[in-house]
């Protein structure tokens, strides 16, 4: 696998709302098997980012292309057919059916569906499997988490784009998932969104900064975190 | 790639599907001393048919059209009318019925953006306008009167079918009906529905074409009540606006609900147990109504799962073991 190909490139993404301009001009490049880590205030427009790239919002300007293919245009199932898939700040799963069910609705119309010894496997890493019967609305939050990622890696994905993986859990739980999302990273591409600096410094690769939809600086996680611009305007009105 | 490996329950399994085959196929022969009976008999196959059809919508996708019995009213005028300039039944049914499903994938379309109670709405005001062209386009409906004297169909040679061989074809319409939706609910169809039912964002995420997966249940769901429809107007014998207004859709739906939506079997013992009951309250037709807003109300807020659900949560779809084996141990 060529490491360098590039994966996904965003040119000039700008999204309004009325008014409020949630991106400005957003240019990013993601290569294949590099951990794309974004952060950024609340209100800075990465989880808009993400739902232009998902194609759950239509941006008003820009383009973004994929393994190569333009999106322009896609809904979000075809785009998560093409091999990107992502999950939701909030957890979200099918709460009234089992773990297993969950995962068989995954498969249906998967880009490339993981044979039952792959299933199996992923399960038994995401220690989710001794859950399969369980209705997916009585498990825990972290197991929720688990089962969301089992979802997402059944369909072979190229891309995985995270909104807060972490949000929520507890310490000990951000270090179980902090420890599953670094083996992750030799199944699929990862682009993760977090608040916990944590998280952006054991993981990714590249670090982007997001600051009132424009991008304020990109660069090497000890670059980024350690950058007065952003130790001003971000982390230094964050992480006291 | 393979992954339906044997399902460990399957929902409307081959046993009780042999054993409904069996009496629907038993009661209009049981039956055929009383022409009553038989007569209600037949009308119940009809609506176990319709049943079907709703719960396929209603019960796996989530979707209430209360504009149902307007879809049957279009296919069954289209039948009469086309009997009438000489057509043969046989070939007019499914021609009805066609247009009766393209009607209903058409009127299903704000279903794909009005979601729940909005689109339900919605299709309360569809249901209403179709009514009102029942009675607006006399020239083919003969309006507000209705059609009378419907004749039965006829066998291939031109003599009209026998009322037993009638409700024998409404037996096998009734038993085809509940081994589609089986087959249906079994394929990956079925899977994408109750996805679309419990999160269709979530769903379109997993790569389920939503809007297409909708269209295709309105379709099949309006050929059901196209069918019925059909089927039903030469059985009666007479059809007007008000044989297929909303208090029919409703009827349809609460057998549904009533019985146990998302279920197989639910929705059939709904209609077994409420199509019969209309005439068995004919002579109290004031207190009809009452009776079944009555029964609405209960089944809303007592027992949204039906019977068959008990007052458990949704029954759902056998899942293929996935390669980890049930009721496993915690693993590590």
């Amino acid at each position: 696998m060529n490491q360098r190909a590039i994966l996904l490139e965003a040119r000039a993404i700008s999204k309004r709302f009325g008014g409020v301009v949630a991106l400005k001009n957003i240019d990013l490049t993601q290569h294949r098997g590099e951990t794309l880590g974004m952060i950024g205030p609340n209100g800075s427009g990465k989880t808009t980012f993400v739902n232009v790239i998902s194609g759950h919002t239509r941006p008003n300007s820009g383009s973004v292309a994929f393994d190569g293919t333009a999106l322009a245009g896609s809904s979000p199932f075809q785009i998560a057919k093409a091999g990107l898939t992502r999950t939701y700040q909030a957890v979200r799963v099918f709460g009234e059916l089992t773990v297993r069910e969950n995962v068989a609705t995954a498969l249906v119309d998967a880009r490339d569906p993981a044979p039952p010894e792959t299933v199996a496997e992923i399960a038994d890493w995401l220690r989710i499997a001794h859950r399969f019967d369980s209705r997916a609305g009585g498990l825990t939050l972290m197991e929720q988490r688990q089962l969301e990622l089992l979802m997402r890696l059944v369909q072979r994905p190229k891309l995985m784009m995270l909104d807060e993986p972490v949000g929520g859990l507890s310490s000990a739980e951000v270090r179980t998932m902090i420890a599953l999302l670094s083996e992750l990273k030799a199944r699929c591409t990862i682009f993760v969104i977090e608040h916990t600096m944590k998280v952006i410094r054991e993981l990714a690769d590249k670090v982007v900064v997001l600051m009132a939809g424009e991008k304020l600086a990109e660069g090497p996680p000890a670059d980024i975190l350690a950058d007065q611009r952003v130790i001003d305007r971000y982390l230094g009105s964050v992480d006291a | 790639m393979k992954q339906d490996t044997t399902p460990a329950k399957p929902s409307g399994g081959a046993i009780p599907l042999a054993i409904f085959a069996v009496a629907a196929f038993a009661l209009p022969v049981v039956l055929s001393g009383n022409r009553y009976f038989a007569f209600i008999a037949g009308v119940t196959l009809i609506h176990v048919l319709w049943a079907c059809g709703m719960n396929l919508l209603y019960g796996y996708g989530g979707l209430m059209p209360l504009m149902f019995a307007g879809l049957a009213g279009i296919s069954a005028y289209t039948v009469v009318d086309l009997t009438a300039a000489g057509w043969s039944f046989w070939l007019a049914l499914p021609v009805g019925a066609l247009f009766a499903s393209v009607a209903g994938t058409v009127l299903g379309l704000p279903s794909l953006r009005l979601k729940g109670f909005y689109f339900t709405l919605c299709s309360l005001v569809i249901q209403t306008v179709i009514t009102l062209a029942f009675v607006y386009f006399a020239g083919l409906t003969n309006g507000d009167t209705g059609i009378s004297q419907i004749p039965l169909p006829s066998a291939g040679g031109g003599q009209p079918l026998s009322a037993l061989s009638y409700d024998l074809v409404l037996s096998a319409a009734a038993v085809l009906g509940v081994v589609v939706l089986v087959l249906i609910v079994r394929s990956a169809l079925g899977r994408r529905l109750i996805a679309i039912r419990e999160d269709d964002e979530l769903a379109g995420m997993l790569g389920i074409n939503v809007t297409g997966t909708k269209l295709i249940a309105f379709f099949i769901g309006s050929l059901f009540a196209g069918i019925g429809g059909a089927l039903y107007a030469p059985y009666i014998g007479f059809i007007s606006p008000r044989s297929f207004d909303v208090l029919i859709s409703m009827n349809i739906w609460l057998m549904v609900a009533f019985g146990g939506r998302g279920t197989i079997w639910g929705p059939v013992i709904g209609a077994l147990l409420l199509a019969p009951l209309s005439f068995l309250l004919q002579e109290y037709y004031t207190v009809k109504d009452v009776l079944y807003g009555l029964l609405i109300i209960a089944v809303i807020v007592l027992m949204p799962a039906g019977i068959a659900g008990g007052f458990g949560r949704t029954p759902r779809l056998p899942a293929p073991d996935l390669g980890v084996s049930p009721q496993r141990g915690s693993s590590k």
